[in-house]
């Protein structure tokens, strides 16, 4: 080898140590944290895969409705990861759940498709701007204030049919909101892929999916730097509440019925799904494909734990046992921090 | 909003109906020695179908040993899990043992329609060849339950029938309680204890829950009916049933010498009523539904509870794993099989224990009873 040969392999050489560098560098700066979910996820259905290959977990009709039986709980977190983010939180989206179920069935039943629709959508929008206005224009912690609206709206729910369940008669309504499919994949996963993409871009890629970020990590520094706080936290309580009607339509649709109970004990999962995704209780943070990764790992453990043949105790205790490993590995602060 | 109200309890498939003498099921409970007032209806089927003692479904030894040849699977469908699940379950798992069917799948809906629907659509991946399942909400399930039967799983349900499915096609049998024999064995219990005379406060489930609101009228019409002498000074609908002891609260001020309460079911509102009834010092005499162990512990005390009326539960899950067994061997089965109630006092609390959930008292109950 010649001179300069070797010394333009030393140069190379040492321009792949530093790109090796740099790559290392990079990955050091990386948050595994925001990762495990894909890992526990991935983990999971490998998991599953093997242990129930004989019990029909992997066939496509029971894949299918672990997303069809998570896509309320998904499109209500979509609209949650921008409250949390925003450092705030809604409490009340499971009892929109049930009243828009419930608003949009009887609509429905009266005046036909389009105004169901709009009135059930109308309930989330509603219970959204008051949750709003008290959270801003009064300054009162959105805890509170929406602790009060779930307990007012599933109040209302139970008021509106006297606690009769309303069947949902019309087929076209139950085909797009639910029930139905375009050619082989389900109207609810069209539901869930829409509502997660225009989450994500919204959250990504637009001035107001930074506001809402910076909003959470920091208010105060939010509004000096020209952010209108206020109207932030409204939009991300009118985008939580219009969700979680929205969640409400779908359930009617996919049970072809609304009852005052939909949703009531949804707010919890939804909470759990954002936070295994990454999304910080206390604002600053968000993913929404995290959530939706996130509800799918709910929803996976529920299908597989069930068909595991485990008793109810023991599938609870199962999934008690899992989600907490899985928090503790993505909510745990670093050292020092 | 009546109409609403109309479909659902249409759905809701079970009503009380007539005037009827006291059914055959009755004369199966074996109860202390508190006479029997005259019975003033019955419970029917979902159709009209005349009542079938639990005790009619019997299977020979060939039908036994042929169903155990076909080495079947079994999923249970539940509502919620509490101490009647536990005894139903524990009765379908014993006679599904003899029977060499496996149990493959057990869900838990708390009463969550939309979970419910879920559990079923989960539960069929495993295709199995019976299910055993309580419909938290008859309209909300139906779908789901409709593709269950067509997929060829035998149904057999406890108390509520999804709405549009025929006997015989859809599902195999429906097993209940004798709900109208449950509310008279309580007023009729309660009515006892107080010397046929007396102020009485009625503490119903404010729901449209078919099971609790023909327990509760049967209460209503047996004491109404038979009991004149006996005053229902305040009815109290049980929305939230946490909240029973504020409303016991007010009852006990507005009604100081009460002499009796019902309350539509034991745990938490019973409960929560008996816990206003000591705060109060009251001597009121408390009669509720369904075995629970702080109510059970205060009777075995001598305390306020004088009667709780449970059903067979675990008969019951008993029962409706030997109709699985019918619809497999596609033997014609009852529609409509009711399971006798039982009144059980301090004198048979633990034979009463034993015969509604197949074990003994808890402790602290024996212990009370010196046991």
């Amino acid at each position: 080898m010649s001179a300069p040969e070797a010394e333009h392999q030393a140069g190379t050489s040492h321009v792949g140590a530093d790109r090796i560098r740099s790559v290392l560098t990079r990955l050091r700066r990386v948050d595994p944290r925001l990762y495990v979910v894909y890992v526990a996820f991935l983990l999971i259905l490998v998991f599953f895969s093997i242990y129930l290959r004989d019990d029909g977990f992997t066939s496509s009709q029971n894949l299918l409705n672990i997303v069809k039986q998570t896509t309320p709980i998904t499109v209500m977190a979509v609209g949650l990861v921008f409250v949390l983010s925003a450092g705030e939180i809604d409490l009340s989206i499971g009892s929109v759940v049930a009243l828009s179920s419930l608003v949009a069935a009887l609509t429905l039943r009266d005046h036909g498709m389009v105004l169901g629709i709009l009135a059930g959508l109308g309930v989330g929008v509603g219970a959204g701007l008051i949750n709003g206005f008290f959270t801003t224009v009064l300054r009162l912690p959105s805890f509170l204030v929406t602790l009060a609206m779930l307990g007012l709206i599933a109040g209302l729910a139970r008021w509106v049919t006297d606690l009769a369940s309303v069947a949902v008669v019309n087929e076209r309504y139950a085909n797009v909101f639910g029930s139905g499919s375009v050619g082989p994949v389900p109207s609810l996963l069209i539901w869930s892929a829409v509502v997660v993409a225009l989450g994500w871009f919204l959250f990504r890629h637009t001035r107001f999916g930074a506001h809402v970020v910076a909003t959470g990590d920091n208010t105060d520094a939010a509004r000096v730097t020209g952010i209108r706080v206020a109207r932030v936290k409204i939009a991300v309580l009118l985008l939580s509440g219009t969700l979680a009607a929205l969640a409400g339509l779908l359930y009617a649709g996919r049970l072809q019925s609304a009852t005052s109970t939909l949703g009531e004990q949804d707010l919890l999962p939804v909470i759990a799904a954002i936070v295994i995704g990454g999304t910080r209780l206390f604002g600053g943070t968000g993913s929404v494909v995290g959530a939706l990764v996130g509800s799918l790992i709910m929803g996976m453990l529920n299908n597989g734990l069930i068909l595991m043949g485990l008793s109810a105790s023991g599938q609870m205790i199962a999934q008690g046992v899992i989600l907490l490993t899985a928090i503790s590995v993505t909510l745990r602060e670093p050292r020092g921090s | 909003m009546k109409a609403p109200r109309k479909v659902a309890a249409v759905a809701a498939a079970i009503v009380i109906v007539g005037v009827a003498a006291t059914t055959s099921v009755a004369s199966l409970t074996a109860n202390p020695p508190i006479p029997s007032s005259k019975t003033l209806g019955t419970t029917h089927g979902p159709a009209g179908e005349k009542a079938t003692p639990t005790s009619a479904l019997k299977l020979s030894a060939a039908e036994v040993a042929k169903v155990k040849k076909g080495h079947y699977t079994a999923a249970l469908v539940w509502h919620q899990t509490s101490d009647f699940e536990a005894a139903v379950t524990a009765g379908a798992r014993d006679t599904f043992k003899q029977l060499g069917i496996k149990i493959v799948a057990t869900t838990i809906a708390n009463f969550d329609a939309g979970k419910q629907k879920s559990d079923i659509e989960t539960v069929m991946a495993k295709k199995p060849t019976v299910m055993l399942t309580l419909p938290v909400d008859p309209v909300a399930t139906a779908s789901a339950y409709k593709a269950a039967a067509q997929a060829g799983t035998k149904i057999v349900l406890l108390s509520n029938v999804p709405k549009g499915f025929v006997q015989g096609k859809d599902y195999v049998s429906v097993v209940t309680d004798d709900l109208f024999q449950m509310g008279k064995h309580a007023a009729d219990a309660l009515a006892f204890a107080i010397g046929d005379k007396g102020d009485v406060a009625y503490f119903f489930h404010d729901a449209n829950y078919y099971v609790t609101n023909q327990r509760d009228q049967a209460f209503l019409k047996t004491i109404q009916g038979n009991f004149k002498n006996i005053t229902i000074v305040d009815k109290q609908g049980i929305a939230d049933p946490n909240k029973a002891t504020d409303q016991a609260n007010a009852v006990l001020l507005k009604n100081p010498n009460l002499s009796g309460i019902y309350v539509t079911f034991s745990q938490p509102p019973a409960e929560g009523v008996l816990a206003a009834l000591k705060s109060n010092g009251s001597k009121a005499k408390l009669v509720s539904l369904d075995l629970d162990e702080p109510l059970a512990l205060d009777m075995a005390r001598g305390g306020n509870v004088t009667a709780i009326v449970a059903d067979k539960a675990y008969e019951l899950g008993a029962s409706m794993a030997r109709a699985a067994a019918y619809g497999i061997l596609k033997k014609k089965a009852p529609a409509f099989v009711v399971a006798p109630a039982i009144t059980i006092t301090k004198a048979n609390l633990v034979q009463g224990y034993q015969q509604s959930l197949h074990r003994k008292p808890p402790a602290s109950v024996m212990a009370a009873l010196g046991k």
